[in-house]
This record gives C-alpha cells, sequence and structure tokens, in this order.
C-alpha cells in the first residue's frame, strides 16, 4: 500500500474515538459532573394540569418559607426575561405568567438543597386555575372558527412566510404553484386521492434533558449541558434572555451526550436553571425526569396530508394537490409554516405540476422540535401509500412505478432546483430484489397473513448559518481539531478525525479532536437537518487547508522556496526543486528561551492555527419579488435518500404486526465510515419501526396519558427481526460539493419504513392504514371495519 | 436536613470492594452508587424500571438499581461497570461492543453491558434468540440492536473457545 492509500481514512471504518470510555462507564455525561460540586442545588417543577387555563393566582409563600428552599420562581417575577418570548408560552422552559397553553407547561419552579426538599416545596404552592376552552386535535385547531389555543387578547403572531393567518391558530403557510394542476388533473387518465395522518410522538432519548450550571462570583456562568449547539443555540439563547450577562461571562461546555434526535435543539432547562443560580449565586442542576421528558419536553410535529395524484396510463405522474397542515403544539410565535414537512413530498418524483397549500397551526399541546426528519417521515407516509394505490389503480408494481417517475440527477424538482446527487433507483432496486417483492408470500391458513411491501424516501438539508473549526498543528506535529458541532452519538469527531488525517496525509493517531466549548471551540450552529458532516466537515476541510499553506509557507522559506514547490504529508515537508529532501514538521518550529529576542516565524509551544469558515449558500427567500410562486433555484441545499422494504406479518385476530425480514437503503454521498453509516441504519429503522407501528402520545382531557416508558411503548430487541433478516446497503450517489463528496444521512432512513409496512399489510389482510402509527387497535378496527363492510 | 435517625446501615459487596454505608432507607441503589460512592458509570433514564440504563450485577443477576432500594444491597454482591474490567484489560464483552460498533451514544451501553454479562452468566450457550430475551428489557434509541446482539454472540464465542473472563 502506497503512503497516500495508508493515511486515505475516507471510506474506512476507522473505530470510533470514544468508545472506550463509554464502554467502562469512565466517559461523563452532564449528570455526572453533579458529584463535583457538594453545595449543589436542584430544581424541581410544578407543572400545569390543564390544556389551556388562565393563572388566577400563585401562592408560594409556604414554599419560599421552608427550610432549604434556595428561590423560587413564577412568571410574573420581575427577572425573568422574556425578551423577544411571547409571555404566555413557556417554549424555552421558563414558567408561564398569566396562561398556561398546554398540560405540563411550567408554573412554578424551586431550586432547594435536595430533590426531595424541591418536590416538598412544590406540594406547599397553591395555584388557583380559572379553565379554558382548549384544543389538541389538530384539524379541529385548523378550522376558522376553531376554540383559540391562546386568549385571543394575548395577540397572535402574524403568519410566518407573508401570509396573514386564516384561522385563529394557524401560525403560518407556505404555498407553492408549479405548472397548472388542474389543467394537469384534467388530462390525467387516473386520479387517487386520500387523507393521512401520522401522530404525535417523543424522540425518547435515554438521556434525559437536563444541565448543571455553574456560578462564578462576579455574575458568570459556566453550563454543562447536553442542550445542542454550545454556541448557536445555548449561549445566544442565554445572552439574549439575560442582558446583564456579557458574552464573556457565559462559557457553555458540552460533555458526552445521549442522543437528541432533535429534540433538544431549543433550549428547554439551561434558561430556568441560569436565572437560579444567578438569583443564588450557587451552583443548579436542573434535570427533566422521564414523564416531563414526554410533557414538557418537544415531541415531533403531527402532519395531516390531504394528497391527489394524477397519471397518465403508462403511470407517469402528471399532476399533485396536496393540502398540509403541521401540527406545532402550544406556541405562540415560531418558523413552522409547513415547508419543512411539504418538502418531502417535493424531493423524490419528478412532477411537472404541482399545487401545494401548506400549513402550520398551534394546538394545545407540548410545544414541538425537530424529530429526526423534519416532518418528512409524516408527510411522505401519504406520497408513498397514495403512490401504491395509484399503481394498483394502474396495475403496475410498486418498484416499476416508483423507478418510472422519481427524479433523476440533473433533472429540476417542483422547487425549480437542480438536482446534483441522487441514488434513490439503485436503493429502490436493492430493497424489491432483498425481499423478492414480485414473489407473493406463502400463506399458511392461521391467523397470521403475510405481506411485501417496498417505498421510497428523500429529505433535504436545510442550509443552516454556519460552522468554523480552527485546526492547530502543534510543534511537535501533532494536530488538533477545536469545533463545537454537537456528538449526540453520531459519530461525527470521529468522521471529522478521518477527514483531517487524509488532508494532512498523517496517521490518524496524531489527529485529536476537541469538543465543543464555548471557551476553546468556535462557532458553530447546532446538529440538525444533517447538517454535520456536509457543513462542519467542510470547515474542517477548509481549516487543514489554511493550516497546510502555513506549513507550506513556513517550510518553503527554510529552505528557499515558493510554497507550491512543498508538499506536506507523514509529518513533513517535501520539497520540489532543491537539494534537501524533506524536513520534520516538528523541525519548523524554532526552539527558543525566556531570552530569545525577535522570535518571528514558528515557535515551540506555539501551535499553526488554520482557520475554516464554512455557510452552505443561502437559500432563495420563496415569497419575495420574482418567486410569487413559492418556486426558486435554490430552496434547500442537497438531497438525502432512502428505500426500505419489508415482509410483514399480521395477526387477523389482533391487529398484531411482526416485521419478518426488513431491507434498508440508504443514499449517503460517499460514506466517509461505513460502519458508523451502518449504525445510523441500524438506530434509524428500529426508531422507525417504533414511529410506524408503536410509540405516540394518547390523549384524554387534554393530557398525554402514556408519559412513561411502560405505557409510551418503545421498539425493544424482541421487536426487532433475527440479525440474518436484518439487511442493510449503503449505495451512495456522490455529492459534488460534499466533504470528500459525503453528504449526511441519518434522516431519511426512517421515512420509508411505514410505508412500507403499510403496503405490506395490504397485501397480507386487503386494508389500507391511513393513519400512523399502525397499533394493533387501529390494525384491528380497519380488519374489523372491512370485515362488516365486506359482509354488506 | 434530613433525619439521620432514620438512616440504616448497609453492607455489601461492590466490585469487590467491603462497603459499609449509612444512608436513609428511601434512597434507590443507583441514586447511592452515583451521588455517595461517585460510580457515575451506571445511568439513569427513568424511574420506573423502564429503560435498563442503570442495569448492575447483583450476586451474578441483572437487576435494575432504580428499582432498588438501598436495603435490598444488604449482604449482595454488586457489581457496576466500573467493576467489569481487570485493571486496563476490558471484559471481552465491553471489547466486543467496541469491535462491533455497538456504541454511539453510549448512554444505554453500560446497563447493556451489564445485562449481557447476566445473560452469559445465566447461560453461557445463550442462542440469538436467548439473547434477545434477556436483552429486551434495555431501550437503546440510537444503535438500534443489531450490532448489540452481534457483539454478545462475538464475546460468547470468544469466552467459550478461550476460557478468558
Ligand atoms: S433507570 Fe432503571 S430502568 Fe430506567
Ligand atoms: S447508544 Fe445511545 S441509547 Fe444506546
Amino acid at each position: 500500500m502506497s503512503d497516500c492509500e495508508k493515511t486515505n481514512y475516507i471510506g474506512k471504518s476507522v473505530q470510533r474515538v470514544d468508545v472506550y470510555e463509554k464502554a467502562t462507564g469512565k466517559a461523563k455525561y452532564f449528570e455526572d459532573y453533579q458529584v463535583q460540586y457538594r453545595d449543589l442545588l436542584h430544581v424541581k417543577v410544578l407543572r400545569s394540569p390543564h390544556a389551556h387555563a388562565k393563572i388566577v393566582s400563585i401562592d408560594a409563600s409556604a414554599a419560599e418559607a421552608l427550610p432549604g428552599v434556595a428561590t423560587v420562581v413564577k412568571g410574573s417575577d420581575p427577572d425573568i426575561a422574556w425578551a423577544d418570548i411571547p409571555y404566555a408560552s413557556s417554549y424555552y422552559g421558563n414558567p408561564a405568567k398569566d396562561e398556561v397553553i398546554w398540560a405540563g407547561q411550567a408554573v412554578v419552579a424551586v431550586a432547594a438543597e435536595s430533590i426531595e426538599i424541591a418536590e416538598q416545596a412544590l406540594e406547599l404552592v397553591k395555584v388557583v386555575y380559572e379553565e379554558l376552552p382548549y384544543v389538541v386535535d389538530q384539524r379541529e385547531a385548523f378550522k376558522a372558527d376553531a376554540v383559540s389555543v391562546t386568549s385571543p387578547e394575548l395577540g397572535i403572531a402574524a403568519g410566518y412566510g407573508g401570509v396573514q393567518p386564516e384561522g385563529p391558530n394557524v401560525m403560518g403557510s407556505y404555498k407553492l404553484t408549479h405548472g397548472d394542476v388542474e389543467k394537469a388533473f384534467a388530462e390525467a387518465d387516473v386520479i387517487v386521492e386520500e387523507e393521512y395522518q401520522a401522530g404525535k410522538k417523543s424522540t425518547s432519548q435515554i438521556e434525559c434533558n437536563g444541565s448543571i450550571v455553574e456560578y462564578h462570583e462576579g455574575g458568570g456562568v459556566t453550563i454543562i449541558t447536553n442542550g445542542c449547539g454550545v454556541h448557536g443555540v445555548v449561549k445566544n439563547h442565554i445572552l439574549t434572555m439575560y442582558p446583564q450577562l456579557s458574552s464573556n461571562k457565559v462559557r457553555v461546555i458540552q460533555p458526552v451526550t445521549g442522543g437528541s434526535f432533535g429534540n433538544r435543539l431549543f433550549p428547554l432547562v439551561e434558561p430556568l436553571a441560569v436565572l437560579m443560580a444567578l438569583r443564588t449565586k450557587r451552583t443548579v442542576s436542573y434535570v427533566l425526569t422521564r414523564k416531563e421528558m414526554y410533557t414538557s419536553s418537544p415531541s415531533n410535529w403531527p402532519v395531516y396530508t390531504k394528497l391527489k395524484l394524477g397519471a397518465k396510463k403508462d403511470g407517469t405522474i402528471i399532476a399533485e394537490k396536496l393540502e398540509l397542515v403541521e401540527d406545532a403544539g402550544a406556541q405562540i410565535r415560531g418558523y413552522f409554516d409547513g415547508r419543512l414537512s411539504s418538502s418531502g413530498l417535493m424531493c423524490v418524483y419528478n412532477i411537472p405540476n404541482v399545487q401545494c397549500d401548506s400549513y402550520a397551526v398551534r394546538t394545545n399541546t407540548m410545544p414541538c422540535a425537530p424529530y429526526r426528519g423534519l416532518g418528512c417521515a409524516e408527510s411522505e407516509w401519504a406520497m408513498e401509500n397514495l403512490i401504491d394505490v395509484l399503481a394498483e389503480k394502474l396495475d403496475m408494481d410498486p418498484l416499476e412505478i416508483r423507478l418510472k417517475n422519481i427524479l433523476k440527477k440533473g433533472e429540476t424538482n417542483p422547487y425549480g432546483e437542480k438536482v446534483t446527487s441522487i441514488g434513490l433507483g439503485r436503493c429502490l432496486e436493492a430493497v424489491a430484489d432483498a425481499i423478492n417483492i414480485d414473489e407473493p408470500c406463502q400463506q399458511d391458513g392461521g391467523p397470521w397473513k403475510y405481506g411485501k411491501g417496498i417505498a421510497a424516501a428523500g429529505k433535504q438539508n436545510t442550509p443552516l448559518g454556519r460552522a468554523e473549526a480552527d485546526c492547530l498543528v502543534h510543534s511537535d506535529g501533532s494536530i488538533e481539531l477545536l469545533v463545537s458541532c454537537d456528538e449526540q452519538g453520531m459519530g461525527v469527531q470521529t468522521t471529522l478525525r478521518q477527514m483531517a488525517a487524509t488532508e494532512f496525509q498523517i496517521d490518524i493517531e496524531k489527529v485529536k479532536v476537541t469538543r465543543a466549548d464555548t471557551a476553546i471551540t468556535p462557532y458553530d450552529n447546532f446538529g440538525a437537518s444533517s447538517r454535520t458532516t456536509y457543513t462542519t466537515g467542510n470547515a474542517v476541510i477548509i481549516a487543514c487547508q489554511d493550516a497546510i499553506d502555513q506549513l507550506k509557507e513556513a517550510a518553503g522559506r527554510k529552505v528557499g522556496l515558493a510554497k507550491k514547490q512543498v508538499t506536506i504529508k507523514n509529518g513533513k515537508a517535501y520539497f520540489v526543486g532543491s537539494n534537501i529532501e524533506s524536513i520534520d514538521i516538528a523541525d519548523l518550529y524554532e526552539p527558543f528561551s525566556f531570552f530569545t529576542q525577535q522570535t518571528w516565524g514558528l515557535l515551540k509551544g506555539t501551535p499553526v492555527r488554520g482557520r475554516g469558515v464554512f455557510c452552505p449558500a443561502p437559500a432563495v427567500e420563496w415569497f419575495g419579488p420574482g418567486h410569487e410562486d413559492g418556486r426558486t433555484p435554490r430552496m434547500w441545499n442537497w438531497y438525502q435518500y432512502s428505500a426500505f422494504g419489508a415482509e410483514v406479518a399480521v395477526n387477523e385476530e389482533t391487529g398484531q404486526i411482526k416485521i419478518l425480514k426488513l431491507m434498508s437503503t440508504a443514499d449517503t454521498g460517499n460514506p466517509i465510515n461505513p460502519k458508523l453509516v451502518e449504525g445510523q441504519i441500524d438506530g434509524g429503522v428500529i426508531m422507525a419501526l417504533g414511529f410506524s407501528i408503536m410509540d405516540h402520545h394518547m390523549f384524554q382531557d387534554g393530557k398525554m396519558m402514556n408519559p412513561n416508558m411502560s405505557d409510551y411503548r418503545l421498539p425493544t430487541t424482541l421487536e426487532t427481526p433475527l440479525q440474518k433478516n436484518f439487511m442493510r446497503a449503503i449505495l451512495p450517489d456522490p455529492l459534488p460539493d460534499g466533504p470528500f463528496n459525503a453528504k449526511g444521512m441519518a434522516e431519511s432512513i426512517m421515512i420509508p419504513v411505514g410505508p412500507a409496512i403499510a403496503a405490506a399489510i395490504y397485501q397480507a389482510i386487503g386494508v389500507r392504514p391511513t393513519e400512523m402509527p399502525m397499533t394493533a387497535e387501529r390494525v384491528l378496527k380497519l380488519i374489523k371495519d372491512k370485515e362488516a363492510s365486506d359482509a354488506k | 436536613m434530613q433525619n439521620r435517625a432514620n438512616y440504616i446501615q448497609v453492607e455489601c459487596e461492590i466490585n469487590g470492594k467491603a462497603v459499609d454505608l449509612l444512608v436513609s432507607p428511601d434512597r434507590t441503589v443507583v441514586d447511592v452508587l452515583r451521588n455517595e460512592l461517585g460510580l457515575t458509570g451506571t445511568k439513569q433514564g427513568c424511574d420506573d424500571g423502564n429503560c435498563g440504563a442503570c442495569t448492575i450485577l447483583v450476586d451474578g443477576k441483572a437487576a435494575k438499581s432504580c428499582s432498588m432500594l438501598i436495603g435490598q444491597a444488604r449482604n449482595k454482591k454488586i457489581t457496576t461497570i466500573e467493576g467489569v474490567s481487570n485493571g486496563d484489560v476490558l471484559h471481552p464483552m465491553q471489547q466486543a461492543f467496541i469491535d462491533h460498533f455497538a456504541i454511539q451514544c453510549g448512554f444505554c451501553t453500560p446497563g447493556m453491558i451489564m445485562t449481557a454479562i447476566a445473560i452469559l452468566n445465566e447461560n453461557p450457550n445463550a442462542t440469538e434468540e436467548d439473547i434477545r430475551e434477556g436483552l429486551h428489557g434495555n431501550l437503546c434509541r440510537c444503535t438500534g440492536y443489531v450490532k448489540v446482539v452481534e457483539a454478545i454472540e462475538d464475546a460468547r464465542d470468544k469466552i467459550n473457545a478461550g476460557g478468558v473472563n
């Protein structure tokens, strides 16, 4: 193997950097820092039992007087800096002021010497509520005459996206017109139409959200948190909410952190913990309980989709009309407008005439945040199901109709964007092949019926903000990357290390990655929309190249050559046109003593610092002049794709579903670390199995009825097919502008799982689910309804 | 602020060391391990025995330490993730989790490893089905379970072949 191949770490399954400490219990997550603070205060929060109520009065005097209570926070306290935050809402976790708008919203918070004392104090708080009408069903909330989620006098922010509200709860809307839909439907040979619903879910990461806030004399804070985005989310919000804190007095550290899957993308615990630390001048720990993770931390946004497709006899889809409503939960203001969810309905198929009317609506349920896939698993549920209906009408098979209509590289999608990377065709063929889609399942005459299904998916990458990276080349030749991107288990520290080692053509052991700490690592937004590999990865490459450039210059000076005659690899500078063949990088740095004068140039002890800044090209606003139709040549960034196939057993008597065999394929761009990609596929598939057939919030009287891990059912080893029946493949189409042609990939995996299972259910028992998750109860109801209608 | 008069004395063995505790009887084992003894490798993801992150070994069997009061630890031999390796030499189960990429965020990992060791303690020839059955109380949201089961099968085979641990 040549030196160059040896130090090319791209596409190699290099072991993760953090596994030794994780396998031995030595890895320190934020809560593990508690033991180091012996005088810690603990936070507990009293939460609204009502979906919507006016807070008439709060009497917390007995709680305040309880020995061991350090402070009590109410929404009406003057030091709650609401800044830009709507005062009735508690999006950022601080107690509500006048009104609670979901069951689980914070009302009073206590910091005390122990958790027990804090809980005791909350029992002493008396709150008088006046209950108000509420709405938890998003279709109800969307109506023009719906119950208002907040008292109208609290003032509702105007719709986002330039469209004014069309009912009391409509937050925003996004509309797109591509071609002439009505004309196309008139020309279509076959038209299909259906309504679909995807439910409310929690990401349910095993590590609960929380942070420890250390107070410093002089009014500063250090926040040790599992929140996302040390700079882009946590620090930015804290500085906005507490203007008395100057930027140099706020330090945010992300230690080893459990998965987030989008749930921690908004600061939820940090604002309250900081407020309490500032008040008490003590170190404060605030950790959500599992129940609070369900009732008080964000859910996904459920999506209702009404979809209509028109096709020619040969299977070419020529018209798509969709009305989509995303349920943003209890928030007054936000960026939701349906654009994120509806993107899933415009990135997979090449449909020349599209009318999209999408909206976001508020409800009196916990506010939403991203959930792996940004609403596309919820919306593509509609598209993939309806395509199967269409295929049946046209007497086409599910693979054929998809292959015929999917976007091809170089084509333009309904937004008007040119597709630069799409590996979906191969993904689809591979899943169809793996489960032998053409071969019908054997039926055994028992209550279990068998069927197969496939589905396709795409997911946009939102071109979010900026990533920076610093690359230090220490004077012994070792390399350190300083990055602030979130590492919540995806393995990005490892992939960034692979990229840097490859850039320097150096043994990977010489590269270390220093994780997010605002006092050390430069700006990054947050890990969302599968952006980290692409955005931070590109920043890392730029930083490495900058450092290499500086080394070349320094090395060139040593031997009297221009830098273009210098190559850096294997920890050495190599020269062309000199009688000196090479110099060790370490020898470029001059030794110096305390008394050395005129110490210009590279010095021992002072690393070369390469800087990398990367911002994806911005989206072109879709409602500006010239974009009245909602189209733009740059709506999103790139797209990741996935396909899924499953063989499923459905119990006719109970409605129960078992996944017997599955195949997931992913177009990841060029994968940096295949084993890490496989891990994302596996985890994404299992998460999606729950999402599709098991887990969802159940409401009664406006309250979530299953806020614990036994009633909120998550997939275990028992719901997972046997090893030999769990198949996956990485089928990349390289992304031209990705780092080493990679793209992010962890979201699209989720999306096709539900519809493929639905197709298999239809094949097995002849009913088509339209609501997800397809729980046993729901499937059984479909079976009973069918029996009743067949009997007629 | 706590009334120490109610405290109970609990003698037990933790990771091979005799421990003598004087603590309030309403405390759970996970709380004492983490907050009194600084053994923070044992994680807590819920409070009602449903996630498995807090799994430890009690006399060699898997137990959820969030659902055990400290009194139940009396005279028991407890092993936590910190007591699994032999100095710097990893337990084959730990090594297998690393080798098979069975760790992502790692929050479920200590509990998974403890349960896995208990499964093989009980049945050194546990089949894939036995392993799945034994592991169903441990939730993982990142990795899924494929690589975890693969790791446990590998550790089983290595232990059986080499007589390690
Ligand atoms: S913490 Fe014990 S089972 Fe979840
Ligand atoms: S690795 Fe994150 S929960 Fe299992």
